[in-house]
């Protein structure tokens, strides 16, 4: 037998170890804004961006933040135990900052990180080759109270609320956990808007409850829903006033084949444009009724799967590419001035855990 | 006139920063090596990707048939992203003398199975690691995450997922020297090369 190594070694500091002395280079001090500068260019050096400028957090930032919620500043809010790292409040705080958000945004910030969170598919995402993104819903009169836009241009830009919410998670996945790309995470190509995918329901327009409704929790509560996702794709469809037309036309993009990875099925849901939601609605569809008619309808012949070299589980009959009715999330979004919508593609096999999560005031 | 001097940026909050780590700070001591695999246990430790327990399966024959290792247990878990559950982690290290395990072929399952192969050896158990060569970074970053820098495994060419049966059993014996490598030289790679 040989001698096994034991050679000491210094792993990475962290763990409540503070960074020491943070000084920058020359700066011209006249400038308050050459400081500020300099702030920014600190965080980039510190490996703590995306790639985009961060907003530098003080303590007193994250007592604001602090001062929004019960829960406490130690608390932790998630744990990666493989990757031997945990996530507190106070750690959450100091990333919603740094992506931009006001303190006033950090309940909302908690209840997505946790509505991400209990989505199982997010036990592999953060590491995957897929580099799935959040889509967080938010419903409730909390839309308003901070301009989280739910109506023209929803998956952005040009709204603080939503670039900085969904902005947030990706800060605390990358500083929090130490997931960062082409090291831990290793996503092959990623997707346009990875964390930027925030928006609130156009409740006011939609023929249906809220989606958060759908998670359990009551329509007029503030509510965050989430799911990870590959991509959105679009539905162009202003050519008829059928129901059954448009219905059509969602199925066919749903069951394309190259969302499908393998296995028992593929996933998809729907961001309806407010048109097309209404159409729907007019026509007689409960939110059931759409989820019924795309399941029966969006299927595939199994020598198409075959002839792309997917055939392992088609089967002789129309392949079902949905995993059930229930399954297919419809969501209600966007303004009233086209009749557009978005397929997106859930990550994993699971669309959604259907939970919502309401978002958590302070006790006044 | 320009007043340029540096500043103190103290005041910024480190945002990884978070609770203490649970994993001792220690370099893991790595299994002694045995001279030779002659009559050694064999356990094969696969993940859910495809063909990975097809590729552990082909080694094992190999190592039976070529280097006269007796295969005693197969397991796969359940999931890629983490560790083997503890049950399993006990079941190889008391019924085996060697373990195989992957093969990291995906982001997270790369990652992993190298943190599955550093607790192995932890427990006394020599382990090697098969790593798809697209998944290097991943792997190391484990390593270095484990406190186990240069942690060494071996490399198999990316895809594996796509390979046929036959592509699968040459891509195995492939593998094998360097996995005998592996297994019975002297454990030395942890300490520069990472």
């Amino acid at each position: 037998m040989t001698a096994p190594a034991t050679a000491g070694g210094s792993g990475p500091s962290r763990a409540g170890v503070s960074p020491g002395r943070t000084v920058s280079p020359r700066v011209n001090t006249d400038d308050p804004v050459e400081q500020a500068k300099a702030a920014i260019e600190y965080c980039f050096e510190q490996g703590w961006t995306d790639g985009l400028p961060v907003v530098p957090a003080t303590r007193a930032d994250i007592e604001a933040c602090l001062a929004t919620t019960d829960h406490p500043a130690d608390e932790i809010i998630g744990s990666q135990p493989h990757l031997d790292r945990s996530v507190t409040v106070a750690q959450a705080a100091a990333n919603a900052i740094m992506a931009g958000c006001k303190p006033e945004y950090f309940p909302v910030v908690l209840a997505a990180w946790r509505a991400v969170t209990q989505e199982r598919s997010s036990r592999g995402a953060w590491q995957s080759t897929s580099g799935p993104a959040p889509l967080i819903v938010v419903n409730g009169p909390v839309r308003a109270r901070l301009g989280i836009n739910y109506a023209g241009g929803v998956f952005g830009p040009g709204f603080r609320a939503n670039a900085t919410i969904a902005r947030a998670i990706g800060l605390i996945v990358r500083n929090g956990y130490g997931v960062r790309p082409q090291e831990l995470e290793q996503a092959t190509q990623g997707l346009p808007g990875r964390w930027s995918v925030c928006f609130g329901e156009n409740e006011e327009m939609s023929p249906w409850e809220p989606l958060s409704a759908v998670g359990g929790v009551a329509a007029g509560t503030d509510a965050v829903s989430a799911m990870l996702i590959r991509t959105v794709e679009y539905v162009d469809n202003r050519s008829t006033d059928s129901a059954e037309a448009v219905l059509h036309d969602f199925a066919d993009t749903l069951a394309r084949m190259g969302a499908y990875v393998g296995g028992p099925h593929s996933s998809g849901g729907l961001v309806l444009g407010p048109e097309h939601a209404q159409l729907l609605g007019n026509a007689g569809y409960s939110r059931a009724d759409v989820q019924d008619w795309l399941f029966s309808r969006a299927v595939r012949d199994p020598a198409d799967m075959v002839a792309a070299g997917k055939g392992e589980h088609a089967g002789d009959g129309p392949f079902r590419m949905l995993p059930s009715a229930a399954a297919i999330p419809i969501i209600v979004a966007g303004a009233a001035n086209a009749a557009m919508s978005m397929v997106f593609r859930p990550f994993g096999w699971a669309a959604w855990a259907g939970r919502s999560v309401p978002v958590e005031w302070k006790e006044q | 006139m320009r007043t340029e001097e540096t500043v103190v940026f103290d005041s910024i909050i480190d945002p990884t920063v978070g609770p203490a780590a649970a994993l001792e700070r220690d370099r893991p001591t790595l299994a002694a090596r045995p001279g030779s695999l002659s009559g050694l246990r064999l356990g094969l430790l696969a993940n859910t990707k495809r063909n990975a327990e097809q590729f552990l399966a082909d080694v094992g024959r190999e190592l039976a048939e070529q280097y006269g290792m007796v295969q005693v247990l197969a397991v796969k878990k359940p999931n890629i992203v983490e560790t083997a559950p503890a049950e399993m982690m006990a079941e190889l290290t008391e019924q085996c003398d060697i373990v195989v395990a992957g093969v990291g072929d995906c982001g997270s399952c790369s990652a992993s199975a190298v943190a599955d192969g550093i607790l192995l050896e932890q427990a006394g158990i020599p382990a090697a690691v098969i790593i798809s060569d697209a998944f290097t970074v991943s792997a190391n970053a484990m390593a270095d995450l484990r406190h186990a820098p240069g942690y060494a495994y071996v490399t198999t060419p990316h895809p594996v997922a796509n390979l046929t049966d036959q592509g699968v059993q040459a891509r195995a014996a492939e593998a094998v020297p360097a996995i005998v490598a592996l297994l019975t030289e002297p454990v030395m790679a942890t300490a520069a090369s990472a």
